[in-house]
């Protein structure tokens, strides 16, 4: 694993904060199936950091465990924001993250989706947040519109802006890159530098496009398909 | 090893002694002899359930898998048990009560420790996944511990009951010859020792079928 | 600022708010359970005719009915999530337990729709008014969030198995019998008559019960 290249000025930001993850022999099981070889890092804001490795690697299954979604079966994560520790249970409420796997309430709107979630987590001012996050993925003009007339680049785009509603410090991204198109890879390009300088950016990619834009990289090595045992 | 056969020695023995020394109730005739089956065997489903949900709780709180073998191997011969203490108790209510069932509340306890152990098996057989198995039988588990007491204690208060009242009577004593006594918790004891050694066997059978799995 | 108290009444709120609003968009649960009810009443009502004093049979008749008619559509709370994948959205967004209590509060809200329908139709088909109303009140209000409680902590649990809806009933049932039991007995003696002090202490005792063992179970529902 490379070192973090410092980005002078990233540090320097005013709304730079203490953001720490560490992973100590961390790995999960499905079963008999292995998700996740063992393996350990750690990483600190500001900047991205891409986890790449072939297919059944566990780069999803890294990111929900750390985004308190999966509980690992082996080794463990902490993260702590400001010299405060973040316990799984609790981490919804400060990272931001988007996967494949993510989906909307098909009966509502766009922005009665995320307005639902601005309420459930208590956010102030959350018309404007909502308004100001869909903006940000291009989705402005969409936001009255049944989340089941979205196209599969524009449910990508609403995912990040799910992600970014609450101003996260840790953001993750599972395969962000996915039915985007040109326009779409721009805006997830300036939100990942956007908020990269500030806070800490887990990618979770096999996109070069998406991996470049990182400082570091987490190859995940593990069996994978490649070769099964 | 040896434990074994004094087990198999020690129920022959009180099952010759059940049939041949101890006298039998006056009012109760020839049926005075299914007492020594049948709360023995409602004693273990009992005490079996007991045990599945305290390792249960301790599944949930410590995550070893060691717990939920325990759990689920206590569930299952639990159930045996409680099939053996239901069948004996509606033959003795058909000779005493004129018919198998009758919904005293008695009857409807036994049958709710079935209904839990049904339900808690079903639920197990449904998931898939080790770890999810086992953190939602263990949650169901200790909501049905929740639901035991008002079954189980409750109840039987609100309605009448015609069930004799053998070991533990509002009075508090024993009412029993002390022959039948004596052959009476000596297989209670043999009882509680056969699912001991059974629940051992079945946990060790899950220990290893984990390991062929995992290797 | 991020937000990381998503424990808050402000995300139970938030999900009731959000379940009705989608139910009343969907109509998903509520018509087929009112159909349910409806139908299996005046099935009851047409093979039986009117049972004005038959007291015994009446309270088991309705129970059966709410139970049924409930156990139908209360599972729906959390299967719905599954089936349309929205678990996680709502996992990133609030709490086990925020999750769990607004959903009983939905559940609820569910049941007090559907048996303000069902009873009156019942008692009409019947011909059997309660002889006390505060006492066939109590129990019915005392009975429903026993049944509430219990139905909201298997419904989560069944959302995640192979079987999903089909094992809803067989499972939830023997948490269920202690509300069916008192319950039903509360109710005949209500019209026989008699006092219902213990079953309506017994029904809300046991749902307090299992609702305090069911917030230290919220936290261990999904971690997968």
């Amino acid at each position: 694993m490379s070192a973090l290249r410092e980005e002078t000025g990233a540090a320097a930001s005013p709304s730079a904060r203490s953001v720490r993850l560490e992973a100590r022999d961390l790995g999960h099981r499905y079963g008999r199936r292995v998700g996740l070889e063992p393996l350990s890092f750690e990483v600190a804001a500001p900047g991205v950091v891409a986890v790449t490795g072939s297919n059944g690697t566990g780069k999803s299954t890294l990111l929900k465990i750390v985004a308190g979604l999966l509980r690992p079966s082996r080794g463990g994560t902490t993260l702590t924001f400001d010299g405060r520790v973040v316990a799984p249970a609790r981490r919804p409420g400060w990272v931001g993250y988007a996967g494949p796997e993510l989906a909307f309430y098909s009966e509502f709107g766009v922005a009665e989706n995320l307005s639902f979630a601005a309420a459930a987590r208590g956010l102030p001012a959350a018309p404007a947040r909502v308004a100001q996050s869909l903006e940000r993925v291009g989705l402005g003009s969409r936001a009255g519109d049944p989340v089941a007339a979205l196209s599969s680049g524009m449910v990508q785009r609403l995912r990040l802006a799910f992600a970014l509603l609450h101003e996260p410090m840790l953001l993750l991204l599972d395969e962000p890159g996915s039915h985007l198109d040109d326009e779409g890879r721009a805006v997830l390009r300036s939100i990942v530098v956007e908020q990269g300088r500030a806070t800490l950016v887990l990618i979770a990619t096999n996109d070069e496009r998406e991996w470049g834009l990182a400082e570091r990289r987490i190859e995940l090595a593990g069996s994978g398909l490649g070769h099964t045992s | 090893m040896i434990a074994r056969f004094v087990l198999l020695a020690w129920v022959l023995v009180c099952l010759l002694a059940a049939f041949l020394w101890a006298p039998l109730v006056p009012t109760l005739g020839e049926t005075t002899r299914v007492l020594y089956f049948h709360i023995p065997s409602a004693w273990v489903a009992v005490l079996a359930l007991g045990w599945s949900m305290l390792h249960s709780l301790l599944y949930l709180r410590r995550r070893d898998v060691e717990h939920d073998h325990q759990a689920a191997a206590a569930a299952e011969i639990g159930l045996l048990f409680c099939v053996g203490a239901t069948v004996s108790g509606s033959l003795w209510a058909k000779a005493m009560w004129g018919s198998y069932w009758n919904w005293d509340p008695r009857e409807t306890s036994i049958f709710f420790l079935l209904l839990i152990y049904g339900a808690y098996l079903a639920l197990r057989s449904a998931i898939e996944q080790e770890e999810r198995r086992a953190r939602l039988s263990a949650i169901y588990s200790a909501a049905a511990f929740v639901a035991v007491p008002f079954l189980m204690f409750v109840v039987p208060r609100i309605y009448f009951t015609l069930h004799p009242d053998p070991i533990i009577n509002p009075r508090g004593k024993l009412d029993m010859d002390p022959r039948i006594r004596e052959v009476f918790f000596a297989m209670l004891a043999g009882f509680t020792a056969l699912f001991y050694w059974v629940l051992s066997l079945r946990v060790r059978i899950a220990r290893l079928e984990r390991r062929f799995i995992e290797s | 600022m991020p937000s990381g108290g998503s424990n808050s009444l402000a995300a139970v709120w938030a999900i009731l708010h959000k379940e009705c609003r989608s139910e009343w968009r969907t109509r998903y649960g509520l018509n087929a359970a009112l159909l349910f009810a409806v139908t299996s009443l005046t099935g009851v009502s047409f093979a039986v005719g009117r049972l004005t004093d038959r007291s015994d049979v009446l309270s088991g008749l309705l129970w059966i009915v709410l139970l049924f008619a409930s156990l139908a559509s209360l599972s729906h709370a959390f299967v719905r999530e599954v089936e349309g994948h929205t678990m996680m959205l709502l996992r990133l967004v609030a709490s086990p337990t925020a999750i769990a209590l607004g959903k009983m509060l939905f559940n609820l809200v569910f049941l007090a729709v559907l048996e303000l329908v069902t009873v009156p139709l019942f008692l009409l088909l019947m011909g059997a008014p309660p002889p006390r109303w505060d006492a066939f009140l109590a129990l019915l209000a005392a009975g429903s969030l026993a049944l509430g409680a219990s139905a909201t902590l298997v419904g989560a649990l069944i959302a995640q198995t192979r079987g999903r809806g089909a094992l809803f009933a067989g499972v939830s049932l023997p948490l269920l019998l202690p509300v069916l039991a008192a319950a039903v007995s509360g109710t005949r003696a209500q019209w026989a008559g008699g006092a219902v002090t213990s079953e309506l202490r017994l029904l809300v005792a046991y749902a307090v019960a299992t609702l305090a063992a069911s917030l230290l179970l919220y936290d261990h529902l999904w971690e997968d």
